[in-house]
């Protein structure tokens, strides 16, 4: 409520982004649960692992 | 956010890719030459010299250990990332207009032009990754589409498994092994499909058209999710990671006639929130149309390649990080 009352946007637009925003998550969840679209491992997270 | 600009190239951009770290830039340009660029410095690495052509497209496999490259001279060239030595070229009847690696590497998908007599093709390669030099000339796959002429591709998450872009704003998914339309979007977009580019885990895509709008597609159904609506006709779209936006970039040659002696140019990037489908934001910078758009891997930069032969890497501040335009609401992990 403070982040629509410091935005100055209307209660419509936040509820509609917020609606926005709910169904994304959904969504992602959905294709992760689905486990058909793994990110392959970075690379470049592998490399600043350390070994000692 | 002060960009470097990376003077390498005589004539327009066509395509830029970041490899997987993240810390090598390719640039391809109608000026026949493939730049490489250390993407933090912008210090130019090396050239691919060999084309005799305009390079159309350019594809960096995963270990950074291959290049492709597709040109209007009718050949496909495969490079060695390292010492800039050509591996094999292959030849065809018409300008190869764009190519991609597969996910895992092994194999290439291409496009060549539908001209003169020739039909357009769809050919994908096997990559022999041991005996490099050695390359079989004949391709795993070849087919020929009708209809609208095919403009982008790319494997899907499934190497069986194509997207293409096309001349109408059609976008398709094809089953390689039979060289069949598994599903068509005619109306995808109302006009040429300029570019196409995928989410880090190939899940959903986003293409960029001429009808001045870029669209976000479930990848395996083809599914509209999202509308970047702008005034301008777009080259080049881009997801970016990290943050909730994608980047669109492209613009008409008329603007840039101007009365003004302006130091920066007046074509823009602009950044819009992924999700709200709202625009959060322009860069300038170019002093014509922006051709092509690429992030870094990590989310850390983005460069654009530009019809006035620049390449500028931007590197995001730390606001950029921090900004929450849209408070915690819009921020949204992939």
């Amino acid at each position: 409520e403070d982040a629509a009352e410091e935005s100055s946007a209307s209660r419509e637009l936040v509820a509609h982004r917020r609606r926005l925003v709910d169904e994304w998550k959904a969504w992602r969840a959905k294709i992760r649960s689905d486990g058909d679209f793994v990110r392959k491992v970075e690379r470049h997270e592998e490399a600043t692992e350390v070994i000692e | 956010m002060r960009p470097i600009l990376l003077q390498g190239h005589e004539r327009s951009l066509t395509q830029i890719k970041y490899n997987r770290e993240g810390d090598l830039l390719f640039t391809c340009s109608k000026d026949h030459v493939i730049n490489v660029w250390y993407s933090h410095n912008g210090e130019r690495l090396g050239t691919y010299e060999g084309h005799n052509g305009s390079v159309w497209s350019v594809d960096v496999d995963s270990k950074s250990e291959f290049l492709v490259s597709g040109a209007a001279d009718n050949t496909m060239r495969l490079w060695q990332v390292s010492t800039g030595k050509c591996l094999y070229t292959w030849e065809f009847d018409t300008a190869v207009r764009r190519v991609a690696f597969s996910e895992d590497d092994k194999q290439v998908i291409q496009i060549t032009e539908q001209r003169m007599g020739f039909q357009g093709a769809i050919r994908i390669f096997n990559i022999n990754q041991q005996d490099q030099t050695n390359q079989s000339a004949q391709p795993l796959y070849e087919f020929n589409p009708v209809g609208s002429k095919v403009t982008v591709i790319a494997f899907a998450k499934d190497p069986t498994t194509i997207v293409t872009g096309h001349e109408s704003g059609k976008l398709s998914l094809w089953d390689v092994r039979k060289g069949e339309e598994i599903l068509t979007k005619e109306r995808a977009h109302n006009d040429f499909i300029t570019d196409m580019q995928f989410s880090p885990d190939r899940s959903y895509l986003i293409t960029s058209s001429k009808d001045k709008s870029a669209k976000l597609h479930e990848t395996k159904n083809l599914t509209p999710l999202k509308t970047y609506p702008t005034e301008t006709p777009l080259n080049s779209a881009a997801i970016a990671p990290l943050r909730p936006y994608v980047l669109l970039g492209g613009g008409q040659e008329a603007m840039s006639v101007t009365t003004t002696s302006a130091r920066q140019g007046k074509f823009e990037t602009r950044f819009w929130h992924k999700v709200f489908e709202e625009e959060v934001g322009r860069v300038k910078g170019h002093f014509g149309p922006i051709n092509t758009i690429a992030v870094h891997p990590s989310g850390r930069s983005y460069a654009s390649g530009g019809e006035d032969g620049f390449v500028r890497v931007h590197h995001f501040d730390e606001n950029y990080f921090r900004s929450r335009p849209y408070g915690d609401l819009g921020e949204v992990e992939d």
